[in-house]
This record gives C-alpha cells, sequence and structure tokens, in this order.
C-alpha cells in the first residue's frame, strides 16, 4: 500500500466555496477532488513544457480557444 | 514500490484454477517480458492467419500496440497507471489507466469522474480464435477489468469506468455489463464507447468465473 502524508492547507473563503462546491458537483471528497487537480494541473504542465498547447473547444459549436497558463 | 495482490487464471485447456499476481504497476519485466515473448507469440499468430488465408477481421486488432511506448508515456505522471497481471513466470496482460483526463458521457452520470481504460491487452498465447490453440490462460482481461473498477473505488469514483473498445472486443465489454454507447464521432475511426455506472460495475465485481 502506498503510505499517505497529511498536510494543512490554508484557503480563502472563495476558494474554499469552490471547493466545496466541486465536491457536491462531483460527488467527491475535499481529499478526492484535489488529487484529480493535482493529476490535470501536472497533466497539462507536462504537455506544456513540452511544447504544446492547451485548447478548448465547444462541443456544440466547435469554436476553439486556447488557454494560457500563467507559471 | 508497486503492490502485488493473488487472483486466479483458469488454464485454457484443462480448466485448472491457477494462482497469478497482480501488479498495479507495469514494470520493467513486463517489457521485457513484452518484447521477448509477446512479439515472437504474436508475429506466429500472424503467420498462421496469413496461412490460413484468414479474413482482415480475423486479425487482432491490438497486434500494433507497442507497450515500450505506452509505459513510457506515462511515467511520472499521476493521473496515468499501469497494470499488469503475471503468472508462472510471464506477463500475461497488460492495462493502462487514466484517472483524470476523462470524464462520464452517460446522461445519468455525465461530467462525473471516472477510471478510464486506455488500453487493455492480454498476451498473443491467450487469444481466442478459430485459428489459434487453445488459450494458456483465460481471465486476464477480466481481472484487469475488475482491477479498473476496484480502483474507481478506492478512489472515490464509486466504480465508474469508460473506454473505447476494439470492435473485436465489444461483445466482451457487453458480457461484462457496460453500456454500450454507439460509436463516438469525437475518436479515431468511431471507435464505440463502453461505460459502466456504479451499479453495473458492483454486478460486474459480483459475477462469477475469475472472482
Amino acid at each position: 500500500m502506498l503510505t499517505k502524508k497529511t498536510m494543512t492547507l490554508n484557503l480563502t473563503d472563495a476558494e474554499m466555496q469552490v471547493l466545496e462546491d466541486l465536491c457536491a458537483k462531483k460527488d467527491l471528497s475535499k481529499t478526492a477532488v484535489l488529487r484529480q487537480a493535482l493529476r490535470l494541473y501536472q497533466l497539462v504542465d507536462v504537455r506544456l513544457e513540452k511544447g504544446d498547447k492547451l485548447v478548448v473547444e465547444n462541443d456544440t459549436t466547435k469554436e476553439k480557444a486556447e488557454l494560457m497558463m500563467l507559471s | 514500490m508497486s503492490f502485488l495482490s493473488t487472483v486466479f487464471l483458469k488454464r485454457g485447456d484443462s480448466g485448472e484454477k491457477v494462482v497469478a499476481e497482480l501488479c498495479d504497476a507495469i514494470e520493467p519485466v513486463d517489457i521485457i517480458d513484452w518484447a521477448t515473448h509477446w512479439l515472437p507469440a504474436r508475429d506466429q499468430c500472424l503467420n498462421i492467419l496469413q496461412a490460413a488465408n484468414a479474413p482482415p477481421e480475423a486479425y487482432p486488432q491490438s497486434a500494433h500496440w507497442n507497450w515500450m511506448d505506452k509505459t513510457r508515456s506515462m511515467q511520472g505522471l499521476l493521473a496515468l497507471q499501469g497494470l499488469s497481471i503475471r503468472c508462472e513466470g510471464r506477463t500475461q496482460g497488460l492495462m493502462r489507466i487514466d484517472l483524470a483526463s476523462e470524464q462520464c458521457q452517460l446522461e445519468s452520470q455525465r461530467s462525473q469522474p471516472m477510471v478510464y481504460v486506455d488500453y487493455i491487452e492480454i498476451a498473443p498465447w491467450n487469444w481466442i480464435g478459430p485459428y489459434f490453440n487453445p488459450p494458456r490462460f483465460r481471465w486476464a482481461g477480466q481481472i484487469l477489468l475488475r482491477a479498473a473498477v476496484e480502483i474507481s473505488l478506492d478512489q472515490a469514483f464509486k466504480g465508474r469506468i469508460g473506454l473505447h473498445s476494439l470492435p473485436q472486443a465489444s461483445s466482451f465489454y457487453r458480457r461484462c455489463g457496460l453500456t454500450d454507447c454507439g460509436p463516438d464521432p469525437n475518436y479515431p475511426r468511431n471507435l464505440p464507447y463502453f461505460e459502466a455506472t456504479p451499479e453495473q460495475a458492483m454486478a460486474f465485481l459480483n459475477q462469477g468465473g475469475s472472482k
């Protein structure tokens, strides 16, 4: 089994509200939401470092927009 | 460090149950097995098909997969995980899953998190088909798919899994109880998309056979 470590996370009210909203929307605990966020952030960061671009596409209109990631 | 659990495969000829190991990683030993044992066995199967003038649909659709590349591309990424199943000193099946990039598509669970099965393949000597000998072992695919459901439960995704199936494998996923959502127009070659709800995932875990 993987050993797990504990940390204290300090969030503003607004940040905590977003986290709680995501928990409700995705039916996940706060830990699970943050794990997902970390996985996705790493995935995107690795692709951007390779020179890829992050583009979002509207499924209906097929309109594309490039997202700028600020490090 | 990888974690091993004991599972059982079924011998293709005698039906005897054999102890196997499910590993929560694809390790160098698996890639060595793939390169030194799977590839020659795959070529042998392809030669048999060619000699028998088998129709194109008889050729395994995963035969071109390169597990060395698939494993290399997931190194260090939290979102991607490999699993392998080993028995009698050989890797019998491999799977790569994605824990973060895909969301559920079924209306009842749209946008919920799930485990997406990127790739799943069994060793060529376990292939089933009219042109091949009886498979050496059965159940490797089921065990790997069950592992995907178990990981989904462990991640609090409630057992939800999804995947795009090669057309040859669609009947397998239907037997496992996943919903066949039909061809996906947004996926290369419009491969059929399958998804399991928490209820379907639990029913699959409770099925007999490789359990």
